[in-house]
């Protein structure tokens, strides 16, 4: 029923989209740049798929400069969905940006707080993340303008508002009040995903519950087994945890209380694939799980996090089996990401010759 | 005398003869004591560039790995603003040199010590929501490429410092081989043939003045012997004075020379 009337608004977008996927470097384009000797190689394999993008660069680029053109190109073919998108497909590809622009108001405040120029700070930032009075930040020269008067005009202020005072700017460090940011800004999101009229109901609403929990989850997680040895409480590591996911309430609750791996292992027993993810970087496993993940081989050397990436992308890969959907703009974006990265990753090896642990990307396609 | 190697400006004084043999026996002395410093100096800068060649080894692996954990922080965390990040959160040196001083021979070496600062890191936060593995991990990484380093600085250092001073000591054990040495030599030899030939010139003026004193003391004698013959001449004509013989050979004498003067004038 939802399809009946999907395409008057999204199809566009969704057609495009599902044509820029198309465009994704596939395993034999990845086996092909693993071959490459130089960096030069590694740019004409990209060729095909990079085209324009790649042609201004000199012989040789560093890169960081490659992944940067590589980077070009999605912002600009998002830049190109997002003046397409109509109605909630819009509002929704704004909800995508949010994350950048936390990451970017990151930057910002660390720079104020260090009270360094916030002009050329405003290079640095993820272009995604660009919102239109983002230069705006660089006039505050403290820490209280720079709250008061600034981020309350960005689309951000709701995810201030309520849980960070302009003192928690100045004292807390700023990973709390990133994370703090993105917790909320998840929670928004879902909030979205679920009570949104033009998403609700629809498989956009399914797609991106399970992408959203799993986002969740793997943030708690991951602020769990970071903040080990740090001076992290646990009461301040709880309130970093979004309120859903497939972990939350009980997964949450035991990971705040865990003290190493082992207590992170037992927090995320009840959900399978996170049980599998941890026995396989045999983190916290018992020693006979921890010998038969080892058996397998294959996924050696690879961290939770990378592991974390996989499923990510497996779920983004899924995303587009689904059709009449807003997500499969957001998996594009993901895939996209996954690939610059592993685009970076791979240049990465090439350059510093370190061709044993090439083969680390993720490809899904 | 050898190429110049010349000699001091003495005089060749019995003195100054012994202040030279003294000198000589200094500077021999001193050649023996700087020649073993520079051998010592010499192993210590062996065994050095035999470690800055191991340490640069290191460091060239050691680098590469750091660069390579850097290249797996910018894979896990997604973006370059972590490295922004990250040097905008710090804010005291937690990894911190001290130095030190080793004597080897006579000279100075620093010596740099890395140590860590307590308390627990600046930006240990980072990357909390994703790749804070990857960044710990790259921060012992780098920490440890940064001990390579230091030590291997410490090293260079040692090297640069015994380099110069090896040239020191060795300029000076050649400039007392080859110059100080000779010259004293030379100086010595002078001296003693000054010395030499003023015996010689005292010996035979001794001999000169042996003659003289001989000759005048031969011409006394003759005189004496003459006044002698003399007097028993005028003990004889006193004796004879009543005979004519003696009258008129004393009379000729004195007239005759008396008469021949008037008659030149």
């Amino acid at each position: 029923m939802e399809g009946m009337f999907y395409n008057v608004t999204g199809g566009y977008v969704e057609g495009i989209v599902r044509g820029y996927r198309n465009q994704l470097l596939t395993g034999q384009n990845y086996g092909n740049l693993t071959q490459c000797e130089t960096i030069d190689d590694v740019k004409l394999q990209l060729g095909p798929s990079y085209g324009d993008y790649l042609a201004s660069l000199p012989p040789n680029p560093s890169t960081s400069a490659l992944a940067d053109k590589t980077m070009d190109k999605l912002v600009a073919e998002f830049r190109y969905l997002q003046a397409n998108a109509t109605g909630s497909l819009a509002k929704f590809m704004e909800y995508l940006t949010y994350a950048y622009m936390i990451d970017n108001v990151a930057l910002l405040i660390t720079g104020t707080l260090h009270e360094r120029d916030t002009r050329e700070l405003l290079e640095r930032c993820h272009p995604l993340g660009w919102f239109e009075t983002m230069p705006v930040l660089c006039v505050a020269t403290n820490i209280e303008e720079l709250y008061n008067s600034v981020l309350i005009e960005t689309p951000l202020a709701p995810y201030f508002k309520g849980s960070l005072s302009h003192q928690d700017l100045d004292e807390l460090n700023i990973e709390i009040i990133r994370n703090t940011l993105y917790k909320n800004y998840l929670e928004d999101f879902y909030k979205f995903v679920n009570e949104e009229p033009g998403i609700a109901g629809t498989p956009t609403q399914e797609v991106m519950n399970e992408v959203l929990e799993f986002e969740a989850d793997r943030r708690s997680i991951n602020i769990t087994l970071n903040s080990f040895g740090t001076e992290l409480s646990k009461q301040d590591r709880k309130k970093l945890y979004p309120n859903f996911g497939r972990l939350h309430p009980e997964g949450t609750l035991m990971l705040s209380r865990a003290d190493d791996a082992e207590g992170v292992r037992i927090a995320v027993d009840g959900v399978h694939d996170y049980r599998t993810m941890m026995d396989q970087t045999g983190m916290g496993g018992g020693s006979g799980l921890g010998n038969q993940s080892g058996g397998i081989g294959g996924d050696e050397g690879k961290s939770l996090e990378d592991l974390f990436y996989q499923k990510e992308m497996e779920i983004s890969k899924i995303a587009f089996t689904y059709q009449f959907t807003h997500a499969v703009a957001y998996a594009w974006v993901k895939l996209k990401e996954q690939e610059i990265r592993n685009i970076t990753w791979i240049s990465e090896c090439i350059a510093q010759s370190q061709k044993d642990r090439i083969g680390n990307y993720i490809s899904v396609f | 005398m050898s190429s110049g190697a010349g000699r001091e400006p003495v005089f060749p004084t019995r003195q100054s003869l012994g202040a030279m043999k003294s000198k000589l026996k200094g500077a021999q002395t001193g050649h023996d004591l700087l020649k073993r410093k520079s051998e010592a100096l010499t192993k210590r800068f062996r065994e050095i560039t035999k470690r800055i060649d191991e340490a640069k080894r290191k460091m060239g692996r050691v680098m590469q790995i750091a660069a390579f954990s850097l290249a797996e922080v910018t894979y896990a965390t997604g973006n370059d603003g972590i490295k922004y990040q990250i040097t905008e959160s710090v804010r005291q040196a937690k990894f911190r040199v001290r130095t030190r001083q080793e004597n080897v021979s006579g000279v100075f070496l620093p010596q740099f010590e890395s140590f860590q600062m307590e308390g627990s890191s600046e930006f240990g936060m980072t990357g909390l929501g994703k790749g804070g593995q990857q960044v710990a991990r790259s921060r012992e990484t780098y920490t440890r490429a940064v001990e390579t380093l230091v030590e291997l600085a410490s090293l260079q250092t040692a090297f640069v410092i015994l380099d110069e001073v090896i040239k020191v000591v060795n300029r000076r054990v050649n400039a007392i081989e080859h110059v100080i040495i000779p010259r004293t030599e030379n100086t010595i030899k002078y001296i003693n043939s000054e010395l030499d030939e003023l015996d010689r010139e005292e010996f035979f003026r001794l001999k000169k003045v042996k003659n003289v004193k001989e000759r005048a003391a031969a011409a006394e004698e003759a005189e004496r012997q003459q006044r002698k013959r003399r007097e028993s001449d005028k003990e004889n004509q006193t004796d004879g004075a009543d005979s004519g013989q003696g009258n008129e050979s004393g009379g000729k004498n004195v007239l005759g020379d008396e008469g021949d003067e008037d008659l030149i004038f």
